[in-house]
């Protein structure tokens, strides 16, 4: 033997050892049972080992040693669960499905032995079993597919172009007329011989053609007669009429009904959105306006791009301001900038943006869009003296005599150069906040007073003694 | 009677007027009344009626005759007075007394002529588009561009707009 190394180190040489003990026990008297114990195989888990195979404390009994299963209580079993069809049920089950089917009925009674049913037949008796065995009869929609009546839709249906839908609506329409009415009206071939029937219209002779025409003219007539007695009968309901917009397809699949709700998928080539979202270009901008900034401008004001662009436009005030939130300063840029013409209008633009750019560019739209017009006196200076209070800031505009100037601060001078005013003098009484300045200066624009209202109010005739002095040349 | 029922007139009719009101009443004396109807020269009135306590009877404003003044109701006697509005504004939509009791205000025919040309003079400020300024001279009370017509100068009462 080979011992040479000691073989209990090995899992297959501690089997092998066993082996070896057991071919050599016949031969030697000396059991060495200790080693020669039926080690069969080694323990993988810590657990206490099975002696044996376990047994039940008692034995089973059969059924059939219980008198169970003996032939006659199969026999009973099966008659009262897999009853025939008696001949009444038969003549029910005649009136629902056709002779054919019938027939496969009676062929699949036939096939199937009761008995088999019983003996091998799995027939659930727990509380979830299905409510049925093979009866289709009825649809459970919780546990059956729906089922699909009609048949797929069709792939190659798609929408129904403009004069597909008219035809589509003519023959809905006609199907509501019984008369000859529309489309089952006679044409004007019908009244020609039955020769030139087929033929174009331009080929007809002289005399046919004229002939049909009258007839045709006489049958539309006597047509028309009568068509407002029939219309009142017949005609469309209101649950038609809803029954067209709910449920008539309008795709080219001729009404057919399908298994599904949903509109087969778009074809392969789909047109796309191209051009669909781009601007277009008015041609009346002449170019200017290609980016389209000035569009929804165009349209408040009525004025075309080129006027807008012609208009002077100014940023008086321009801020930082930061919103303190808990995520930190939000900074942001307000500007407000003026437009005029020159000509007597000024408008006031404020905007705000985080972009600088932005802020820009919305208050000068905004401006432009707000312009309004401004009085002056001999389209030189304003009407008296006006004061506006904006905050604590406080304008006074003084009008003054041609060839004064614009004695003003900066930001009144801008706007005064904006709307075509030559001749003023102004003051801030207060605060000189360049933001509420210039509102107040607006609102003081806006506000000077009409010699012509305060004429009609007082009853009084007010005269400009300018112009009587100087024979109404004053300008 | 002395410059205070004028200045008392003045608060009056600008509050009546801011207030909206159409017929309002002053204390009966013969400076408002002078006042009153120089305000009505210049259009800033509708009327000016001699009246009781109540009010006159609204359609009869111009033809109406008042009861004539005796030592039993003088003391009661008011000026009823109908303010005008045009464009859904006030047509006397300031009316400031420039005199007070603690300080009249007399001007001179040299000042009077600067400031009916809207530049100021003394304590006056020159007239603004619109605004009136009311003397009383001793040719009654007057509108200024009338005294300076009539070369005259006297106590400054009221400037209105």
């Amino acid at each position: 033997m080979r011992v040479a190394r000691p073989a209990a180190r090995s899992l297959f040489s501690r089997g092998l050892a066993a082996v070896a003990v057991t071919a050599a026990a016949p031969t030697t008297t000396t059991t060495t049972t200790a080693a020669a114990a039926p080690l069969s195989c080694r323990q993988f888990h810590s657990s206490s080992k099975l002696e044996a195979r376990r047994r039940p404390r008692f034995s089973n009994i059969r059924a059939v040693e219980m008198g169970l299963v003996n032939e006659e209580k199969v026999q009973n079993f099966t008659e009262q669960k897999f009853k025939k069809y008696t001949p009444e049920e038969i003549k029910v089950l005649k009136t629902v499905y056709t002779p054919q089917q019938i027939e496969a009925i009676e062929a699949g009674e036939a096939t199937i032995d009761p008995r088999d049913l019983t003996i091998q037949g799995r027939l659930r008796i727990d509380p979830y079993r299905l409510p049925y065995v093979d009866d289709f009869s009825h649809i459970s929609p919780v546990i059956d597919k729906r089922p699909r009546r009609e048949p797929p839709p069709d792939p190659n249906a798609r929408f129904m172009n403009l004069d597909e839908f008219t035809e589509d609506l003519i023959s809905w329409a006609d199907s509501f007329r019984t008369g000859e009415v529309t489309g089952n009206l006679k044409k004007l071939k019908d009244f020609a011989p039955a020769e030139w029937q087929e033929k174009a219209e331009g080929v007809w002779p002289k005399e046919v053609r004229k002939k049909a025409h009258e007839d045709f003219m006489d049958y539309v007539k006597a047509e028309a007669a009568k068509k407002p007695a029939q219309a009142e009968e017949d005609g469309p309901t209101d649950a038609d009429f809803l029954e067209y917009i709910l449920e008539r397809s309008s795709m080219t699949d001729n009404n057919r009904k399908s298994n599904s709700a949903l509109a087969p998928g778009l074809p392969h080539k789909v047109p796309g959105v191209a051009g669909l979202y781009k601007h277009s270009v008015d041609p009346d901008d002449f170019g200017l306006d290609d980016t389209g900034v000035y569009q929804d401008l165009k349209r408040r004001t009525g004025m075309s791009v080129r006027e807008i662009l012609r208009l002077n436009t100014k940023i008086l005030v321009r801020r930082f301001v930061s919103n303190q939130t808990r995520m930190g300063k939000v900074r942001s840029a307000s500007v407000l900038c003026i437009a005029g013409n020159k000509d007597g209008w000024l408008g006031l633009g404020i905007a705000k943006s985080t972009d600088s750019e932005t802020a820009v560019i919305k208050s000068r739209l905004l401006a432009i869009q707000n312009m309004r017009p401004v009085r002056r006196y001999e389209n030189r200076t304003i009407y008296g003296t006006v004061t506006a209070k904006i905050g604590a800031s406080v304008v006074e505009l003084r009008s003054r005599p041609p060839g004064f100037g614009l004695r003003v601060s900066h930001r009144i001078f801008e706007m005064c150069r904006a709307c075509g005013i030559q001749d003023l003098s102004a003051k801030f009484l207060r605060s000189h906040n360049p933001l509420n300045t210039v509102k107040a200066t607006y609102e003081a624009l806006m506000t000077q007073p009409d010699p012509e209202e305060i004429a009609i109010g007082r009853g009084k005739k007010l005269v400009d003694v300018r112009k009587v002095y100087y024979g109404g040349n004053v300008l | 009677m002395g410059i205070h029922s004028v200045a008392n007139a003045c608060a009056h009719l600008q509050n009546a007027s801011r207030a909206r009101l159409g017929l309002t009443s002053l204390p009966n004396n013969k400076y408002n009344l002078r006042l009153a109807l120089a305000l009505h020269k210049a259009g800033f009135l509708s009327c000016v009626t001699r009246g009781g306590p109540h009010p006159p009877p609204l359609d009869q404003l111009s033809s109406y005759t008042p009861e004539p003044i005796t030592s039993k109701n003088v003391a009661t006697s008011r000026l009823w007075v109908g303010l005008k509005y045009w464009d859904n504004e006030p047509v006397l939509k300031h009316l400031n007394a420039v005199s007070k009791p603690s300080r009249l205000v007399t001007s001179g025919l040299k000042d009077l002529e600067r400031v009916s040309r809207g530049f100021p003079a003394g304590h006056l400020k020159g007239l603004n588009l619109g605004e009136c300024l009311f003397l009383a001279t001793d040719r009654g009370v007057m509108e200024v561009r009338e005294a300076v017509e009539r070369r005259l100068g006297g106590l400054v009462l009221a400037r209105a707009s």
